[in-house]
């Protein structure tokens, strides 16, 4: 009886599933995407602000892989330095909005008291006022605008999202059983905060952080297609994107690139965020 | 009264009361006890009668507002009523620890079992890790876990639930607690994993010198294994003595009503248990007399005005409160 017991428990592996091809297929991409972002002009890629007049609107050649746009530039060329915006704009400024929203959601949540009332409030005050707006706003003033400035302005304006998503997920665990009972066996407040509730909400918290790099890539690409990211000429996807909308009809090209790069980069990145999930979550039972 | 020293736990005229929108709630009230070292005590009542509340005041446990507790716990001569949360921190592991109700939920499941012992080892002890890894496996063949080498490394989801209290109960064990606070430890549990967890607990109580707070609701566990029992009811005691003494000279008909609401082996089968009428009384609308009267078949007028104090019974240290109480020479065997 025990025997059987003991096999039953002692020969429980923890076989895991492989990542899969797929998983690495999409680290890959995001690799060679912050590569081609780091290295643009070690890279032999032609000029992404040299504009050849003789070689307007053309589609996909040899010479331009991508083709060109309505006054020449290399699209090839312009998606490569685009991804330098696109990608520090989508993980610079999640580093601000988690950097400070997640301590303070966790620490409002495992507090309590008149520290949470109070911050909880001014947050959702925060969050009644559209923050697209408040972007748009401050971006319209505060000229010339640099890479910089639009992470500042989007990280800060994500961080009452970041907060009220940490601070529930907080509030969930820090109710917890475990929670109280390794506060009865001794343990300090901080040691509660970085071992017992951080590694218990971390799933939900990268899941909403890649869902964030994700969404604030997009919105980078909504302000320069109001005209609010980076001064042209310079590239983004997402001002690329808003540039072909005038040349939609003659040369759809320059729509599809910067769309279709947007778009497997974003993929490639949820992918990652969800098969990361599943492969480290130890709570579900594996037999 | 015996000596201070002599008790590991004095509980005296101990009150929590929450404040909520309704009102004041007096969710334990005037609640006296003691404990010897070695000792176990069972407290029992049924479920909101305050069995919880009452294990977490004497941990020094509530919530960080809305609350006032009043009264006074002294655990190995240490006050815990009004101490800083780092004077309680201090206690906490070392001088009392808590089994909790739930092992599904008393354990974290992100972290692997081993760590969760042998992190209390070295941060309060401050082990080398070598010897607080030894010592976890040491604990963990202490509360009768196979393998314990293999099992050190495993997440609690890999475990089944007897197992998982198992590992609850060596963390609370881990550094040496003089008291051990066990809140209900067998309701997540099977029938026969719950006499497994109870022999365990009464085996280290005896190996390791501790004392024990056994809180249940079912009087089948605390018959044999406790030496006094407190019987409570709207937080408060009502009865209260020697576990003899209350099986077989219960003077308050609550008491009664639990013990004829729990099936007995003896019984022909298809028996059909008794009930007690009614519900436990909200505690923001209690009445002037005995919170027990509105479901009691002795009640009368004075029961329904006047609030019973303890008294003492015929046996020392055993008493009820209760203005009609059942006569003492009902099942007098045990005396």
């Amino acid at each position: 009886m025990l025997e059987l017991e003991e096999m039953a428990l002692v020969e429980r592996p923890e076989k895991k599933k492989p990542l899969g091809p797929l998983f690495w297929l999409c680290v890959g991409w995001i690799a060679l995407n912050i590569f081609g972002a780091i290295f643009a002009n070690v890279l032999p890629l032609q000029n992404p602000l040299y504009q050849n007049y003789s070689a307007i609107n053309v589609g996909p050649s040899l010479h331009h892989i991508f083709g060109t746009d309505d006054i020449g530039r290399d699209i090839f060329s312009r998606i490569v330095y685009g991804s330098r915006v696109s990608i520090a704009v989508g993980f610079g400024s999640m580093v601000i909005g988690f950097g400070i929203g997640a301590p303070l959601g966790m620490l409002a949540a495992y507090r309590r008291g008149r520290f949470d009332t109070i911050l909880t409030t001014f947050m959702y005050i925060l969050l009644a006022f559209p923050a697209i707006i408040a972007t748009i706003a401050v971006l319209s003033f505060w000229t010339p605008r640099s890479v910089f400035k639009i992470i500042l302005v989007i990280g800060l304006a994500s961080v009452p999202l970041v907060y009220r998503v940490i601070r529930t997920a907080t509030l969930s665990v820090a109710t917890k059983d475990y929670v109280i009972a390794a506060k009865v066996q001794g343990a300090k407040d901080r040691r509660i905060l970085m071992k017992e509730l951080l590694p218990n909400i971390a799933p939900i918290g990268i899941s909403f952080l890649l869902i964030g790099i994700a969404t604030v890539i997009a919105l980078e690409g909504t302000l320069a297609f109001l005209g609010l990211s980076v001064t042209t000429p310079t590239p983004s996807w997402g001002n690329m994107i808003n540039e072909s909308r005038t040349v939609l009809q003659q040369n759809p090209w320059l729509a599809i690139f910067p769309s279709l790069a947007l778009c497997l980069f974003l993929l490639s990145l949820n992918f990652i965020g969800d098969r990361l999930r599943s492969h480290f979550d130890v709570t579900e039972v594996k037999l | 009264m015996t000596d201070v020293s002599e008790k590991l736990l004095i509980v005296e005229d101990l009150s929590t009361t929450f404040a909520t929108a309704g009102g004041p709630l007096p969710a334990v009230a005037n609640i006296s006890f003691d404990l010897g070292r070695n000792e176990t005590i069972g407290i029992v009542g049924e479920s909101g009668s305050g069995k919880t509340v009452l294990s977490r005041t004497i941990m020094g446990l509530q919530p960080r507002t809305n609350v006032s507790v009043t009264g006074s716990v002294l655990l190995d001569g240490n006050e815990m009523v009004g101490a800083s949360e780092d004077f309680k921190r201090r206690l906490w592991g070392t001088e009392v620890a808590m089994v909790f109700q739930d092992p599904m939920t008393s354990l974290n499941p992100v972290m692997r079992i081993g760590k969760q012992i042998d992190e209390a080892l070295r941060v309060r002890l401050g082990m080398s890790k070598q010897d607080a890894k030894a010592r976890a496996i040491e604990l963990l063949e202490l509360v009768g876990i196979p393998s314990p080498v293999q099992r050190y490394k495993a997440y609690p989801g890999q475990l089944s639930g007897g197992m998982r209290q198992r590992v609850v109960i060596a963390i609370a064990l881990a550094c040496s607690p003089k008291l051990l606070m066990a809140d209900e430890p067998t309701t997540g549990l099977d029938v026969t994993i719950q006499a497994q967890i109870l022999n365990l607990l009464d085996e280290l109580k005896e190996r390791l010198h501790m004392s024990v707070v056994l809180v249940t609701h079912d009087l089948g566990v605390v018959a044999t294994r406790t030496s006094r029992i407190v019987v409570m009811y709207a937080g408060r005691i009502v009865e209260i003595g020697a576990t003899r003494d209350v099986f077989a000279n219960h003077r308050m008909p609550y008491t009664r009503a639990l013990l004829e609401s729990s099936p007995k082996v003896s019984n022909a089968s298809h028996t059909r248990l008794i009930t007690i009428p009614g519900r436990p009384p909200n505690l923001l609308k209690l009445t002037q007399g005995c919170s027990f009267a509105p479901r009691c078949s002795y009640a009368t007028d004075k029961c329904h005005q006047e609030r019973p104090e303890l008294q003492a019974a015929d046996q020392p240290g055993h008493s009820f409160a209760c203005w009609n109480p059942l006569p003492t020479t009902r099942g007098d065997s045990a005396t």
